[in-house]
Order: structure tokens, then C-alpha cells, then sequence
């Protein structure tokens, strides 16, 4: 095998193949950091370019891509409030704080570093998985999907600290948004009204704009003056603090890592679920006394999605190849790219193409570390568009947002749903409800059904289907253990003698 | 220099307007095409479909008359509706032209209504490889070895089969097909995609599953599934019976054909232009090549072949719309 690895690794290291990856790293940084856009977007405008090139080649070049999508959107996420791919969302609960507070530059710093060191520790996990990749992508049926949607509900609702109702309020909101469309189990639209557009349900990403991007900038004109009020520090920007910040912090690093690897093997779950709920189970696992300040600019919720997110993109590949199951948009365009080339995911890839894999695996993870450098070197510069004042800022980004919004398919009818949750986005700000809960609704809503009425008919409207499965048994007890844990807390506090926190979770 | 008279001037003009005009109509003339051509997918891009096109396009573009590109356009909305509708809708001019879902355009009219566009009116160009047969499979863990295990097991209880959404394919290829062969079946549906259903078979959440055949293969090759039955009128796979052998030859009528069309009323020649293109370049070394590495039988059809197989699967499908529209 080790031949193998560094046989990816000649082939990576010619002139040709580093000038992709190269190019491949800066239009994956461009389209990563423009809202709507992304690597879909990205992958299949170069798709056509792709022909002419020699299959290892157009793989330098897509793992260049993937590479840089994710620090691109993180630049967005934390200047502007607006998440350029939806994973980037968690990204921006904190990092948008930070340079609110004049600290833009620590944050994009901590981010890229994240970034980086994601990649790698994805890249390592991967690569030792890669041989039982199969085995893995086939543990999880409908039944562990279900379980690991309600997982995500529930991390994502305990870490409303002290907003418990609100928290339930907008995720079940998200969750009837997420219902809209056509339904895949028994067939018929619902709620869609008539409209044809809502066939396929609100579409995830438009929403997504309009509640961050929008929603801020909604807020900020009605504010006024600039993002962040603290020119001094702005000023005082430096490229190391972030990276110390992330050294610092590493069993964040790490935890986040290893979440994005294993939500990233598991097909169909994508990287907003890796990103939330490596931000989720961070703040879980943070000392009583420090989460009412996650929300407000804590550092660590910025490095734990980034590292979640370049992590899950590498294990991202291993549903992708082994199975030819796309692990999301992006590697639905990637699967398409490669049948092109004539590489067939599937068993087989992984027996006759493994130069090939271990090549992309190593053109993903170089991107990865070089897009985060280049993150780092721009990170003053960046900084000061904190600076920029709202007048000029608000109609800017504002204009990006919906052209974005309408280029993901072209459709007009994008625009208006970034219009409409723009504006929910902006009440919800104003009366100070979480957003986090209604993002992890949206996109789990769906699948979390879908899986639940499969599961039924795998069992025949057993139950015991859950715990009847080993994988189910584990998810089901960390359910139990997240929803206890906060009361658990609490009681051993009143032994403690102190007084047990104000909110049950 | 003798001046430049108003006389000259009217001359030259009366000289130059017919040279014009002439130009003109002979540009016109001088044959289709002349400018870029929109092959509209009605898919996300990276699907099956899509990448059918984006490997045919570019080779198409030698075999036109003219130096012009045929550019894929992706236009996936829903279910695959919204690019059907406009590619009714476009100026037939023969700079649109796209690909079409056969039988999967019938059945999403059947969910959404006939609305926005009549399948029968399209002008046909011609087709993307042979119709693809579907075949019976199942994990290759599975206790059932044969089609006849398989029988006995439905005589017992209703077989489980995972299947893609009702306004799939797959869908109605697995109605269809179970009805035919006899199978009691409970569906489990809402599988995303031609691959996740397949692999739910190999995982063990249904008994068995009715795949097309070049999805099967790939996994047959890597030895994780198991093929019971063939729907083909002779089977390719040995040892395994076919719908003659089944006594079911309509099984063989089971396809999802890949269909170019332009919009309803194009003229004659241009539909020729495009059609011998499309065919020369199913016939080109590359896609040939290509076609073979990923089991696509690239036999290209006449537009009056492919109005008789739209005709053929609409009578087809017509017969057992009944089952498929029972939610």
C-alpha cells in the first residue's frame, strides 16, 4: 500500500498536475467565498475544461477545488456574517462576533489553520479507512440515518443556552419548511400550493442567504456604521495569533476533525450536519462557566466547524468512490467528472484506480494546506473590510447575495426565498431567537422522515428495528446521554453545594 | 483623383444592396448551423444523463457542417420537468435541443399533470445508446440463490424491494416488473438515486432489487450482488433465466431510453443535419471507447425509429398506468 501512497504523490508532483491543482485552489477559494456559488458550481463549469485532460490531471484539478471552497467560505462567513457554502454557517455564529469585535484577523487566521490541520488529520483517517471503506459506507442503512438525524436535533437544541423554547420553536419551524415539496415515500406534493418551483422544497442554500447574509445586512443598515466598531484592533491584525490560537485550542482541532471524518464517511449526510454539530458538541463540551460565551465571539466555535469541514471533505470520498453514492452536490458533480475519464466509482475503483485515489486524496489535502496559507496571507487586508462602512458594504453585499442566490440554477424564484428569509432572518435577529436550530431543521427535516418511513418498512412497523442494529444502539444512547447530560449536570452541581445553572439545557 | 460624383455614389449603392441581399439569404441558406447549439439536460449535472451528453456533445461538434459548439445546458428543476417544458417551448430552430427521460417524462406528467408540454409533439432527433433492460437482484448475502427461491419466498410473504421515488424510473420499472413476474411485493421506497436503491439491496434492507443493467454490473463485477433473472429476451448474464424463459417476453418492453428531441415543428433538414450528426458521433472511436468501458451499447436511431419507440412506450406504459399512479 505504501507504493500506492506515494505513487499518488509522484504523480501529483509534475509541473502540470501542481499548475491545476494550483488554478483548481484559486477558483475553488473564488466560488467557495461567493454565496450560491461553490464547488458544485465550480466542478461543473470545469467539467467541459476537463476533457482534454488526462484523467490524473483533471483529478489535481478537482482536488484543488475541494481544496479551496471551504476557506473561501469561511472568509465570507466571518467578514460579512455570510456563510459562502452552507457548511460555513456554523463558522459565522462565532466568527462574525469576533469581527464584530475588531477581531477579523484572529478569526480567519484560526480558521485557516483549522482548515489545514483538518485536511490532514482527514487525509491520515481516511487513508487508514480506505481499505474497510466498504464495510463502513454498508453499517448505515435507514435506520442509523434516522437516528443520527435526531442526534443532530437534539445537539443542536441543547446548546441553546437559555433559549430552549426559542430553540424549539424555530427548528420545528425548520422542520415544517423542510416538509414542503414532493414527498419520495408515497409520492404527491405537499404545501407546495401549485407552485412548481416548490417540487423540490425550499431549496436549502437561497434560504441560507437570505437568513445570514441578508438578515445581517438588514440589521447593520438599520444599525449603521461598519462591521466592527473597533478600528484600533483591527489595525493591529496579525497573521500568527490565529494560528497560535488553533495550537492552543487543539483538543478543539481534534474533536472537530475527527467528527467531520466520520460524518463525512456516512453518505448523504453532508457538511452542514459535520460542521453543526462538531460546533454542538465543542460547546457540550465546554466548562460550564464558558458556554454563554459561544454565540459572542469564542474563538474555539470558529476552529471547531472549520476543522470539521475540511475533515468531512476528504472522508466525503469514501461513499463517493466506493459506492458511487455522492456524499452531497458537490460530489454528485465530482462522481460525473470521473465516469467521464472513465473511472467508474464503485468496488472496482478502489481495486483498479488506486494511484488515481491516492493522488486525489494527496491534490485535496496540498489545496487544502495551500488555500489556507493564502487565507493567512490575506489576512489583513480581509481584516479591513470590517472597516468598510455600511453604506458602501450593505448594497454590495447585498447584490452579491442575490445574484448568487439566482446563479445556483437560475432561477428567479431562489431570489425570492432569500428575499423572504431575509426578512425572518432579520426578525429572528431582532427578537433574538437561534438561528443554528432552524439550519440543522432544514436540512435534516426531510431525510430524517424519508429514513424514518424506510425504516418502518424494512421492520414492518417494528420499533425494535432500532435497537435491534449495533450502530442504532450506539446513536440511540448518545441521544439518551445528550438529552440527561444537562440534567445529570445539574445534580451533581446541587451536591457539589453550588447552585445548579439557571437553565436545564 | 476624379471627385466622387452622387452619381457613383448611387451606383455603387444599387451595386452593393443586391450583393448584400444576396449574402444575406445565402448566409441563411448556407445552412444550419451558424451559431452555438443548446443541448438542454433536464438533470442536475453529474448524473447518468448528464454525463451521456457531456461525453456526445463535443464529439458532435466535428460532424456538423459548420464549425459551431453544442454546449450542455443543465436545467434541473422539477423532477426533470422544467427543462422538458422549455425545450417545448424554444424556437424550433434547431439551436435547442435536448435530452429526454423516456419512460421517466411520461410518468412525472402522470404526477404533475400534462400541462406544460405533449411528449408526442416533439421533433425527434434520434437516441443516446440502446435502451437500457432491467434484471433482478439480489445481496450477494443473501439466502436466495435463485429465481425460484425467490418465488418461494413470495409465496410465503411479499418480497421486500427497495426502490427509488414514484416519479422514478426505477419505480415503474419495479411495478411493472414484479407485476409481470408474478412477486407479491411490499416497496420500500424513497431511495435517492440509481445507485442508493441498489446498494440498500446489497446492505440488507430489502430482499432484492430491479436495477438496469449497467448500474448491476458494476456491482456484480466487484462480486457484491447477485443477479436472479434477466428481463432481457435473451439474457447476457448465464445461468440466469430471461423473460423467455420466464414466459413474460413483455418484460423485455421494460427500458429507459435516452431520447434527443428538438422542439415540435423543426424543419426536415435541419432535424437531418442533426440526426446524422448525433449518429456519426455514437459512432466515434472515443465514445465508442468510453461506451464500453461503462457497458452503453452506443447504437444511435433515425428520428422515424425513435417516433415509433416513443409511440411504442407510450402504449406500453399506458396499459399499466393504473399501478403506477396508486400512491
Amino acid at each position: 500500500m505504501l507504493e500506492m501512497w506515494l505513487g499518488g504523490i509522484q504523480g501529483l508532483m509534475q509541473v502540470n498536475e501542481l499548475a491545476f491543482l494550483m488554478l483548481g485552489m484559486f477558483i475553488g477559494l473564488f466560488f467557495g467565498a461567493i454565496p450560491g456559488l461553490g464547488g458544485a458550481a465550480a466542478l461543473a463549469l470545469l467539467m467541459p475544461l476537463t476533457f482534454g485532460l488526462e484523467p490524473f490531471t483533471a483529478l489535481a484539478l478537482s482536488g484543488g477545488v475541494m481544496g479551496g471552497v471551504p476557506m473561501g467560505g469561511s472568509i465570507t462567513a466571518i467578514l460579512l456574517n455570510t456563510p459562502g457554502s452552507a457548511p460555513n454557517a456554523a463558522t459565522a455564529i462565532d466568527g462574525y462576533p469576533l469581527a464584530q469585535q475588531g477581531k477579523a484577523g484572529l478569526a480567519i487566521g484560526a480558521a485557516a489553520s483549522a482548515n489545514a490541520i483538518g485536511g490532514i488529520i482527514g487525509t491520515v483517517s481516511v487513508l487508514a479507512i480506505l481499505p474497510i471503506a466498504k464495510d463502513i459506507v454498508l453499517l448505515f442503512g435507514p435506520p442509523e440515518f434516522f437516528l443520527l438525524a435526531i442526534l443532530g436535533l437534539v445537539i443542536v437544541s441543547t446548546t441553546s443556552r437559555g433559549k430552549l423554547l426559542r430553540g424549539l420553536i424555530t427548528g420545528g419551524f425548520g422542520l415544517m419548511v423542510a416538509l414542503i415539496g414532493y414527498n419520495d415515500v408515497s409520492g404527491g406534493e405537499r404545501f407546495t400550493y401549485g407552485i412548481e418551483y416548490l417540487w423540490d422544497g425550499v431549496h436549502l442554500v437561497p434560504a441560507l442567504i437570505g437568513l445570514f447574509a441578508v438578515a445581517e445586512m438588514i440589521n447593520l443598515s438599520i444599525k449603521g456604521g461598519s462591521v466592527s466598531n473597533n478600528p484600533a484592533s483591527v489595525k493591529i491584525t496579525s497573521m500568527t495569533s490565529g494560528l497560535l490560537e488553533t495550537f492552543r485550542h487543539w483538543p478543539t482541532v481534534i474533536r472537530g476533525s475527527l467528527i467531520g471524518t466520520v460524518v463525512g464517511a456516512v453518505p448523504g449526510v453532508g457538511g452542514v450536519v459535520a460542521s453543526f454539530l462538531s460546533y454542538s458538541m465543542t460547546v457540550q463540551a465546554a466548562k460550564e462557566s464558558e458556554k454563554d460565551s459561544f454565540g459572542k465571539g469564542n474563538i474555539k466555535g470558529v476552529i471547531a466547524p472549520e476543522a470539521a469541514i475540511n475533515a468531512k471533505d476528504c472522508s466525503a470520498l469514501i461513499p463517493t468512490l466506493a459506492f458511487g453514492i455522492p456524499g452531497g452536490v458537490e460530489m454528485a458533480v465530482f462522481m460525473g467528472i470521473l465516469i467521464v475519464h472513465g473511472m467508474q466509482p464503485g468496488p472496482l475503483m478502489l481495486v483498479d484506480h488506486q494511484v488515481e485515489i491516492y493522488g486525489l486524496i494527496w491534490a485535496l489535502t496540498a489545496s487544502c494546506v495551500l488555500a489556507s496559507f493564502v487565507g493567512l496571507l490575506l489576512v489583513r487586508p480581509l481584516a479591513r473590510v470590517t472597516l468598510l462602512d455600511s453604506q458602501i458594504l450593505v448594497p454590495l453585499v447585498l447584490c452579491v447575495a442575490f445574484a448568487g442566490s439566482y446563479a445556483i440554477d437560475m432561477t428567479i424564484e431562489n431570489v425570492v426565498i432569500t428575499a423572504i428569509f431575509g426578512v425572518i432572518g432579520y426578525l429572528m435577529i431582532r427578537f433574538d431567537y437561534p438561528r443554528l436550530t432552524i439550519v440543522i431543521a432544514l436540512v435534516l427535516g426531510a431525510s430524517a422522515e424519508r429514513n424514518f418511513h424506510q425504516s418502518m418498512l424494512m421492520s414492518d412497523g417494528k420499533w425494535s428495528i432500532y435497537v435491534g442494529r449495533p450502530i442504532c444502539l450506539l446513536l440511540l444512547a448518545g441521544v439518551i446521554v445528550l438529552l440527561t447530560l444537562p440534567l445529570a449536570r445539574g445534580i451533581s452541581q446541587q451536591f457539589a453545594g453550588r447552585k445548579p445553572s439557571a437553565q436545564g439545557g | 483623383m476624379p471627385k466622387f460624383t452622387r452619381r457613383d455614389l448611387v451606383k455603387s449603392a444599387s451595386l452593393a444592396a443586391p450583393a448584400i441581399l444576396l449574402s444575406r439569404l445565402a448566409r441563411g441558406a448556407a445552412a444550419f448551423p451558424t451559431k452555438t447549439i443548446q443541448f438542454v439536460i433536464p438533470y442536475a449535472p453529474g448524473g447518468g444523463f448528464d454525463v451521456y451528453v457531456r461525453v456526445v456533445a463535443p464529439v458532435m461538434e466535428k460532424y456538423l457542417p459548420n464549425k459551431v459548439s453544442v454546449v450542455p445546458m443543465n436545467v434541473a428543476a422539477g423532477g426533470g420537468s422544467r427543462g422538458v417544458a422549455q425545450l417545448y417551448r424554444a424556437k424550433p430552430d434547431g439551436y435547442s435541443i435536448g435530452i429526454l427521460n423516456i419512460p421517466g417524462m411520461f410518468i412525472l406528467q402522470q404526477q404533475q399533470g400534462a400541462g406544460a408540454y405533449d411528449l408526442a409533439k416533439f421533433s425527434w432527433i434520434g437516441a443516446i445508446g440502446e435502451g437500457e433492460r432491467y434484471v433482478i437482484s439480489v445481496g450477494a448475502k443473501s439466502p436466495l440463490k435463485t429465481f425460484a427461491d425467490l418465488k418461494a419466498l413470495s409465496a410465503a410473504r411479499p418480497v421486500k424491494l427497495s426502490v427509488t421515488g414514484p416519479e422514478g424510473t426505477a419505480y415503474a420499472a419495479t411495478m411493472i416488473g414484479s407485476q409481470l413476474l408474478g412477486l407479491r411485493t411490499q416497496l420500500i421506497t424513497g431511495y435517492k438515486g440509481s445507485v442508493d436503491y441498489v446498494v440498500a439491496a446489497i446492505r440488507g434492507d430489502s430482499d432484492a432489487v430491479i436495477a438496469a443493467i449497467p448500474t448491476t454490473l458494476r456491482f456484480v463485477r466487484g462480486g457484491t450482488i447477485r443477479v436472479l433473472a434477466s428481463f432481457e429476451t435473451h439474457s447476457s448474464f448465464p445461468g440466469v433465466p430471461d423473460a423467455t424463459a420466464l414466459g413474460q417476453p413483455e418484460l423485455d418492453k421494460i427500458t429507459v431510453e435516452r431520447l434527443v428531441a428538438a422542439p415540435p415543428g423543426l424543419a426536415p433538414d435541419i432535424q437531418n443535419t442533426l440526426s446524422a450528426a448525433l449518429a456519426k458521433a455514437l459512432a466515434d472511436p472515443t465514445v465508442v471507447e468510453w461506451a464500453k468501458q461503462n457497458d452503453v451499447i452506443m447504437r444511435s436511431k433515425t428520428p422515424q425509429e425513435t417516433a415509433q419507440l416513443i409511440g411504442q412506450q407510450r402504449v406500453f406504459f399506458d396499459k399499466w398506468k393504473k399501478y403506477l399512479t396508486a400512491g
